[in-house]
C-alpha cells in the first residue's frame, strides 16, 4: 500500500516538473550563439535594464569557444539546420566574421534595416568605416556590425622609452617609430644598441603587415599574395638576423613573459588595439596597480602602419521569427551612441558598475564624450590614439578562408626563420598548402 | 521412441541482437556508404543543397591520389606509427617477461600496472597541448632544462623541426599505449596453459629460452589482435597530431585522418574530396589487415585444415562409386 502510494507521488511529481514550465509563460525564447561570455553579459545586462522586455523574452544562450575550432561546425549546423533551436542572434569573431557576412554563410544574416533598425545612427554614432566594410553583404546591405573597436595602435613602455629616446611623450615616440617600416628599423636599431627588443615576437607585427596590403589573399578565386605580405618574410627575418626581438610566438608563455619584462631582453611594445591592453597585458603585467611589475608603465602611441585585429560582429538570423526583439537588443549592442546605450558602458567600464574594465567601441560619437584614462597606461586617455587608428582600419583586404590561409602562412614564415627552409621552399610550401586544402585556384 | 521437442531459444538471441543491428545499420552502415557515395559526386560549400555525380566518377579520386599534401600524409602516417610501434611493441614484450615469469615474482605488480596503464586514461587533447607547452620556445620547460644543464647553448625551435615534431608525436603515441599493449599481452600468456611451463621448466629452460620459443608462439593470437588493432589505430591517428601543432610544421606531422578533416573543413568545405580520401584510406587499412592476416595465419593449421577437406572429398567421391557402380 506504502509503495504504491510512494510511487504514484513520484509519477506526479515528474509530471509536474514537466508541466509547470510551459504554464509558467507565454515567454518566447530567443537563442543565443557567441563564443565567448561577453555578448551573453550584454543580453542578460539589457534584460536588466529593460524588466518590460525580460518578461516576454528568454535568453538561451550557447558558448562555444572557438579553441581548435569547434564553433564554427557547430554555428554552421545549427544555422542549416533551422527550426526552433536555430541562433536567432549569433557572434562571429574578426578571423572568421567575412564567411557570415560575405561568404558562404551570408545567406543566413538578416540584413539589419529588415529587423527595424534606423540606419541614420551610422552617421550620428560616427561608427568606424572598416567596422561597416565587413559587415557589408554583396547586396549591399549591412547585416553585422561590431561593437568594440579594434583598430591599433602600438603600445610601449615608458621607462624604456625614456632611456633610449629621452621621452615618454606619445606623439614624439610616434614619430620615432614611423611612419613606415624604415623609421620603425632604425628606431630598432637604437633600442638594440641599449639592449632591447623592440617588440616580443614576429606575430606583433603580423597584424600591421596584414591589413596593409591592397588586396586580400583571394582574388577572383585566385591565390594572391600581395607584395606588401609577402615583405613580411624579410621584416620576420631581419628582426631575427639583427636580434630586435625575442623570437616568441605570441600566444605562448615567452610571449606573455615579455610583457612583465621577463624575457631573453627587455622588449619596447606590443602592437594591439584596445581589448590587447585590458583584456591581455594587464593581466599579464605582474601587477594590478601602477609600480607593480610593468603595470602603469606603458603609454600608447600611432602605429607606423595602420592596422586592426579581432574584433567581434553580431548577425541576426534571416529566419528568425522574433525580428523586432533581435533588433532591439542589436541596436543596443551596436548602434545607441546614448549614454544607455552598450556602448557607453563598455567604453567607461560601467556595465557591471563602477570600475570595470574600458575598452574602445566602434562609435566615435560615444568614445568622445568618454573617459579612457587607465592607470596601466599612467593615466594617459587611450581614446586620444584609438578614434584615429580606427579610421586607419581597412577592411576590404578579407576574405573567409583568411584564418586558413593565415595559419599557412605564418607557419610557413617561421619554418623560414628559424632557419629550416629557404625564402624559395616557405612560398614554395605556402602555396602547396593553399592548393592542396582549399578551392582556390593557385598559379 | 517419441522426442520430446526441444523448445528452441535461438530466436530471442535474434531479438535481443535487434537493437544492436538497428544502430550499426543506422549509425554506421548508412554512413560509410554515403561517405562512399559522395566520393562520386561534386558535393562542396557550406550550403548543401544539391549535387549530382560527376560526369567522370573517378574524377575525386584521382585528384587526391595526385596530391601531394596527400601523399605526404601516407608517408607521414606510417612513418610516425612504425616509430611508435616499435618501441611499444618491445617495450611491453619485456614488461610482460618480467611480470609474468615464474622465478621472479615481482611484488607492488598491482601498482606497476596501474601506474603503467594511466597515460591511457588521460585524453588525448589534454596530453597533446602539455606537450605543445612543454616544447615551448625560446621559453618552455624542455628548453629551460637543456639551456641550464648545458646540453644546449641556446634554446631550440623544437616545433619548427620537423624531425623533431614527428618523433614527439610518435612519443606521445608510444607514451599512451605501451601500458595498454602490456596488460593485453598478459592476459594472452595467462591464457597459456602452465603446464606447458612447467614442462619445460623441469627440462630446464632459463628464462630467456621460455620467452622466446614458447610464450612467444603461443601468443601468435594476441600479438595478431595486439598488432591490427594498433595499425588500424595508427592509421587514423588524429587528435595528437592536430591538437599537438595542427599538422604542421610544413605538414610533417600532417596524417591521413588531418589531411582528410582538413579537406573538409578548413574554409572551403570540400565534403567530394574528403570523401574521397576517406575511401582510399579505408581500402588501405583493408588491404593491410588481409596481409596481415595472411603472414600471421597458422600455417599449420591451414595445412592441416586443407588436407582434411581433400579427404572428406575423397571419401564421398569414394562412396558415391561404391553405391552407384558395382557392376
Amino acid at each position: 500500500m506504502m509503495k504504491k502510494t510512494l510511487s504514484l507521488l513520484v509519477a506526479l511529481s515528474l509530471l509536474m516538473s514537466l508541466g509547470l514550465p510551459a504554464l509558467a509563460g507565454e515567454k518566447q525564447t530567443i537563442n543565443l550563439w557567441s563564443f565567448t561570455d561577453e555578448v551573453p553579459t550584454m543580453v542578460e545586462k539589457y534584460l536588466e535594464f529593460n524588466p518590460d522586455f525580460a518578461a516576454k523574452y528568454d535568453v538561451k544562450v550557447t558558448i562555444i569557444a572557438t579553441t581548435d575550432g569547434a564553433y564554427q561546425p557547430a554555428l554552421d549546423q545549427a544555422l542549416a539546420a533551422g527550426g526552433a533551436d536555430a541562433p536567432d542572434i549569433y557572434a562571429a569573431e574578426a578571423a572568421f566574421v567575412l564567411k557570415y557576412t560575405q561568404g558562404d554563410a551570408s545567406s543566413f544574416a538578416a540584413p539589419y534595416k529588415d529587423l527595424g533598425i534606423d540606419l541614420s545612427a551610422l552617421e550620428t554614432a560616427d561608427i568606424a568605416q572598416y567596422t561597416v566594410d565587413i559587415g557589408t553583404n554583396p547586396e549591399g546591405n549591412l547585416v553585422a556590425l561590431g561593437y568594440q573597436a579594434t583598430g591599433g595602435a602600438f603600445i610601449y613602455r615608458r621607462s624604456i622609452a625614456q632611456e633610449v629616446f629621452g621621452t615618454d611623450d606619445p606623439t614624439e615616440i610616434g614619430a620615432r617609430i614611423g611612419p613606415g617600416w624604415d623609421k620603425f628599423f632604425e628606431a630598432a636599431a637604437e633600442l638594440k644598441a641599449k639592449g632591447y627588443g623592440i617588440v616580443s615576437g614576429d606575430g606583433d607585427v603580423w597584424h600591421a603587415v596584414e591589413n596593409s596590403s591592397e588586396a586580400g589573399w583571394v582574388v577572383d578565386g585566385k591565390l594572391n599574395l600581395d607584395p606588401n605580405r609577402e615583405a613580411f618574410l624579410d621584416i620576420s627575418m631581419q628582426l631575427k638576423e639583427e636580434d630586435f626581438y625575442n623570437d616568441t610566438q605570441d600566444w605562448t608563455d615567452a610571449w606573455f613573459a615579455d610583457m612583465k619584462g621577463e624575457g631573453a631582453k627587455g622588449v619596447f611594445g606590443y602592437f594591439g588595439p584596445a581589448w590587447l591592453i585590458n583584456y591581455v597585458m594587464a593581466d599579464n603585467s605582474g601587477g594590478s596597480a601602477p609600480g607593480e611589475g610593468t603595470y602603469g608603465d606603458w603609454a600608447v602611441c600611432e602605429p607606423p602602419v595602420g592596422f586592426f585585429w579581432g574584433g567581434t560582429w553580431v548577425l541576426a538570423n534571416a529566419a528568425s521569427e522574433k525580428k523586432e526583439a533581435v533588433g532591439e537588443i542589436i541596436n543596443w549592442i551596436t548602434l545607441d551612441a546614448s549614454e544607455e546605450g552598450l556602448q557607453y558602458h563598455w567604453a567607461n567600464g560601467t556595465l557591471h558598475g563602477e570600475g570595470g574594465t574600458k575598452d574602445s567601441v566602434a562609435s566615435g560619437a560615444v568614445m568622445a564624450k568618454s573617459d579612457g584614462s587607465l592607470e596601466f597606461l599612467g593615466g594617459q586617455n587611450m581614446f586620444d590614439v584609438f578614434v584615429p587608428a580606427n579610421a586607419f582600419a581597412n577592411g576590404k583586404n578579407l576574405t573567409q578562408y583568411d584564418e586558413t590561409i593565415n595559419r599557412f602562412w605564418r607557419d610557413s614564415v617561421r619554418m623560414y626563420t628559424s632557419g629550416q627552409i629557404s625564402r624559395e621552399e616557405a612560398v614554395e610550401q605556402f602555396k602547396q598548402n593553399v592548393a592542396d586544402n582549399l578551392d582556390v585556384i593557385v598559379e | 521412441m517419441k522426442r520430446r521437442r526441444r523448445i528452441s531459444y535461438a530466436k530471442y538471441g535474434y531479438i535481443f541482437s535487434i537493437p544492436f543491428v538497428l544502430t550499426f545499420l543506422i549509425f554506421s552502415l548508412y554512413p560509410t556508404l554515403y561517405t562512399a557515395f559522395i566520393g562520386f559526386t561534386d558535393l562542396k560549400g557550406l550550403l548543401k543543397t544539391s549535387f549530382s555525380v560527376l560526369e567522370d566518377p573517378f574524377q575525386n579520386f584521382r585528384l587526391i591520389l595526385n596530391n601531394a599534401s596527400f601523399k605526404l600524409s601516407l608517408a607521414n602516417t606510417l612513418k610516425i606509427w612504425v616509430m611508435n610501434f616499435i618501441p611499444q611493441i618491445l617495450l611491453a614484450l619485456l614488461l610482460t617477461a618480467w611480470f609474468t615469469s615464474n622465478h621472479n615474482k615481482i611484488k607492488g605488480q598491482g601498482l606497476f600496472k596501474v601506474v603503467f596503464y594511466l597515460p591511457n586514461i588521460i585524453t588525448a587533447a589534454t596530453i597533446a597541448i602539455l606537450f605543445n607547452v612543454l616544447f615551448g620556445y625560446p621559453m618552455g620547460p624542455i628548453n629551460d632544462i637543456l639551456v641550464k644543464t648545458g646540453a644546449l647553448s641556446q634554446p631550440y625551435y623544437f616545433l619548427t623541426d620537423k624531425t623533431a615534431s614527428q618523433v614527439i608525436v610518435a612519443f606521445i603515441q608510444f607514451w599512451m599505449w605501451y601500458g595498454y599493449t602490456m596488460i593485453i599481452l598478459i592476459s594472452g600468456v595467462l591464457g597459456i596453459n602452465p603446464e606447458i611451463f612447467e614442462a619445460a621448466d623441469i627440462d630446464g629452460a632459463n628464462d630467456v629460452q621460455t620467452f622466446f620459443l614458447i610464450t612467444l608462439p603461443n601468443l601468435r593470437t594476441i600479438l595478431l589482435f595486439v598488432l591490427i588493432t594498433s595499425m588500424i589505430g595508427g592509421l587514423n591517428m588524429f587528435d595528437i597530431p592536430r591538437l599537438f601543432n595542427l599538422g604542421q610544421p610544413g605538414n610533417a606531422t600532417l596524417t591521413t585522418s588531418l589531411f582528410i578533416y582538413n579537406q573538409a573543413f578548413s574554409g572551403s568545405y570540400l565534403y567530394n574530396r574528403a570523401a574521397a580520401a576517406s575511401m582510399i584510406v579505408f581500402a588501405i587499412i583493408a588491404v593491410f589487415s588481409l596481409l596481415i592476416f595472411l603472414l600471421m595465419r597458422d600455417k599449420n593449421l591451414a595445412r592441416e585444415k586443407k588436407e582434411a577437406r581433400q579427404l572428406a572429398r575423397q571419401l564421398k567421391q569414394g562412396n558415391f562409386l561404391k553405391k552407384g557402380g558395382g557392376q
